[in-house]
């Protein structure tokens, strides 16, 4: 078995290479990093796995997703490197392919989009380039797939050479620094000492600490600095290092790219231009962005989810219930049994289940954002609100994102570079109002604003996103001070959404919610049927004296302020901490319904609609779920920032709910 | 200044030393540096980002890190 690492720039479909050559499926987008962490598949023959890396332009990293890469480079065993280019940026690509060659491991190159570079005039000549670097380059199409069967044998059989390392001369004092730290590490690394010397010589923060846990620190220091004054002085200017090494590795690209390339002169304005026009446009930008989300919410919400989601109810409610109930009979279950299925999981996991085709239509708005392009845009577009606040226009994908689902949009906050912006994006996104919060919004509204519907799920929506915005601010006067924010943002050509690879995104986000019915809500429904069936007086007791209404009641009172100081609001409440979704099953539950309908008709005996607004706006906020609070800790790694997301979304949540409920009363609402 | 020019003009980089070193370096990683044909696309409004092309692609960055690039009309 051979390891194969992937490796190449943001965004030129590594990950959809990685699809069509393992046939797994991860998740792919149109905006640079997509990809924060290592991923690992199987190549179709069956025998070696590939392992799909973040994008990096260099392997000297600024941002954190960057430096999982650096990381596997210095800790990772692996065999042979795939690295795929982007025709259409050539020289820029090179300077990663310069430094992989450095590395001196067995390199193959996929060349994907010259069908980019052709409309832009440019023509390749593979075989030339493949001669000027020493290695095999193949060309292929990530997206469709063409080309990538002969790309894994290419890569799968047996030998691969391992190109040329020295296609660039640094010049006298930086390749006598590198003989001065061959000499240090002689037989004390495996790995390459040219590699580690210029990366090291670039400032690369990880191969840094790596040597130091082999060379004393002062000696290390003490050769960067002769190498700096000797550079300086043979070459009369003050260039740092890491420019001089950039600029020597330009020439050597530039020699390359203008023997293997030749291009013609293309007066086309792209279509990419002409759309940013408009949708990046002074005055147009920012009410398009607002009308795409109106039109997704009524979509989602109003016009299309909510006759599909009502469908699907009169069936689990119709023709399943009364299937499982004859089924039940004929099998001559007992009445424990038909309660616990028919009251504990029909009701629990059905529940949830009927908003599936809401979920679906919002996850496929959010693939359709991302495949297409128009996310980065987005963040360009929101990125002068969101200076205001001390963050930048790229915490608003990690945001965007987290509306499908918290946890992917708090690993997604791993692209932003300055480690307090992506703190303050990481414990903001869980304001963020998740898929899994839709079904109780829809219930809710179903019940109460039914006139109104997408209008206040909307507001619910914006709420979160104000709430974020104030809190940030509030947080980069206080608790995060300091750090200048910075803004750089690649904004991809636009690319036509493929319906495939639209639905395997879709179905890849949408599967989890359906997966998560399916063990966690069904467990979950299970457990609190069993408690809302036993009391301290037995079993099958009346639903008021369970252990259930016990628990709810010793917290109900701290609830009644705020509008909902009921045991069964309360239990519902815990059970949410588990996922969102769960309060909706636990009320299925406890108010003991066939179907959505009913359970609406007796809401509005426990609930007033200024009560219910405030539950909603509670559940919004309150507390993260257990995965994204479990999330949260891995990408902070720190016990005390954890914590203080829960806390502090549990104390805007209350003094929140407070307001509109406490508010609203003396505005006359009810 | 890169930051002065107006949608639709072209300019060369002439120095781009006094931009923030976060913001050097990431432009670097796009490929462009020091002479680099530069052309802005759009610039958003209330001090906003600007969007540059440069060798076919785009990119965005704040109106203030561009009014410390140094360019030359072409």
């Amino acid at each position: 078995m051979m390891n194969i690492a992937l490796i190449g720039n943001p965004n030129t479909g590594k990950t959809s290479l990685f699809n069509n050559l393992t046939g797994s499926y991860e998740y792919v987008g149109n905006w640079s990093g997509v990809t924060v962490e290592k991923k690992v598949g199987i190549f179709k023959n069956g025998k070696d796995q590939l392992i799909d890396l973040p994008g990096v332009y260099t392997l000297n990293p600024l941002s954190k997703d960057e430096g999982v890469v650096t990381n596997f480079f210095l800790n990772e065993p692996f065999e042979k490197l795939l690295n795929i280019l982007d025709a259409s940026q050539l020289r820029r690509n090179l300077h990663l392919t310069l430094q992989l060659l450095e590395y001196g491991a067995p390199v193959i190159i996929g060349l994907n989009m010259l069908d980019v570079a052709k409309n832009r005039g440019i023509q390749i000549d593979i075989a030339k380039l493949s001669e000027s670097l020493g290695v095999n380059v193949a060309p292929v199409v990530a997206r469709s797939g063409k080309g990538c069967d002969e790309l894994a044998e290419l890569v799968t059989a047996g030998a691969v050479g391992t190109g040329k390392n020295n296609l660039v001369y640094y010049g006298k004092a930086i390749e006598a620094g590198i003989l001065e730290l061959e000499n240090k590490l002689a037989g004390k690394i495996k790995h390459p000492v040219r590699w580690l010397a210029l990366q090291l010589f670039e400032g690369n923060p990880y191969v840094k600490n790596y040597l130091e846990t082999i060379l004393p620190i002062e000696e290390i220091e003490k050769l960067i600095n002769s190498v700096t004054v000797d550079q300086q002085q043979n070459a009369d200017s003050k260039q740092a290092l890491d420019q001089v090494i950039h600029r020597k590795r330009s020439e050597a690209i530039d020699k390359i790219v203008s023997a293997a390339t030749t291009k013609q002169e293309n007066k086309k304005v792209p279509l990419t231009e002409k759309v940013d026009m408009v949708v990046t446009n002074k005055f147009l930008g920012i009410p398009i962005f607002l009308v795409l989300m109106y039109v997704m919410f009524m979509l989602t919400f109003d016009w299309l989810g909510f006759p599909l989601s009502d469908a699907l109810d009169s069936f689990l409610s119709g023709p399943l219930t009364s299937g499982i109930t004859a089924a039940l009979a004929a099998a001559g279950a007992s009445t424990f049994i038909k309660d616990l299925i028919l009251d504990g999981i029909v009701a629990g996991v059905g529940g949830v289940l009927v908003f599936v085709p809401q979920i679906f239509i919002l996850f496929f708005f959010i693939s359709l954002l991302e495949d297409s392009g128009y996310m980065a845009r987005v963040a360009l577009v929101m990125d002068r609100l969101m200076e205001s606040v001390g963050l930048n226009g790229k915490a608003f994908i990690p945001m965007m994102i987290g509306f499908g689902c918290n946890v992917p949009g708090i690993m997604a906050a791993r692209t932003i570079e300055t480690p307090k912006e992506r703190l303050m994006t990481i414990l903001l996104t869980p304001l963020m109002s998740c898929s899994a919060r839709l079904p109780v919004y829809a219930l809710f509204v179903g019940a109460f604003f039914v006139e109104q519907k997408a209008a206040v799920v909307l507001s619910l929506y914006v709420l979160g996103v104000v709430i974020a915005l104030i809190l940030a601010k509030v947080f980069s006067k206080t608790l995060l001070k300091g750090e200048t924010s910075v803004f750089v943002i690649e904004l991809p050509p636009y690319r036509l959404p493929q319906a495939r690879a639209l639905w395997r995104s879709t179905w890849d986000k949408g599967k989890g919610f359906v997966k998560k019915a399916g063990t966690f809500i069904f467990a979950g429904s299970v457990l609190i049927w069993l408690l809302a069936y036993a009391g301290p007086e037995g079993v099958n007791v009346s639903m008021d004296d369970s252990y259930l209404a016990l628990l709810g009641g010793i917290f109900a009172p701290l609830f009644a302020p705020i509008g909902f100081g009921t045991w069964q609001a309360s239990a519902s409440l815990f059970t949410g901490f588990l996922a969102k979704e769960a309060i909706i099953s636990t009320m299925n539950i406890i108010y003991f319904v066939p179907d959505e309908a009913s359970l609406q008709g007796l809401l509005a005996a426990h609930y007033t609609p200024l009560a219910a607004y405030s539950f909603m706006a509670f559940i919004l906020l309150y507390i993260p779920c257990l995965a994204t609070v479990a999330t949260i800790y891995k990408e902070t790694g720190s016990r005390r920032w954890t914590a203080f997301s829960i806390a502090y979304a549990l104390v805007i949540a209350y003094v929140l709910s407070l307001v509109i409920y406490q508010g609203g009363r003396l505005l006359g609402l009810t | 200044m890169l930051g002065k020019l107006k949608t639709g003009e072209k300019g060369r980089i002439m120095n781009i030393a006094s931009a923030d070193k976060f913001v050097r370096r990431r432009l670097l990683d796009l490929g462009i540096a020091e002479g680099s044909e530069v052309c802005v696309k759009c610039i958003l409004p209330f001090g906003g980002p600007v969007m540059v092309e440069s060798c076919g692609q785009c990119i965005g960055i704040r109106r203030k890190e561009a009014l410390r690039i140094e360019v030359e009309r072409v």
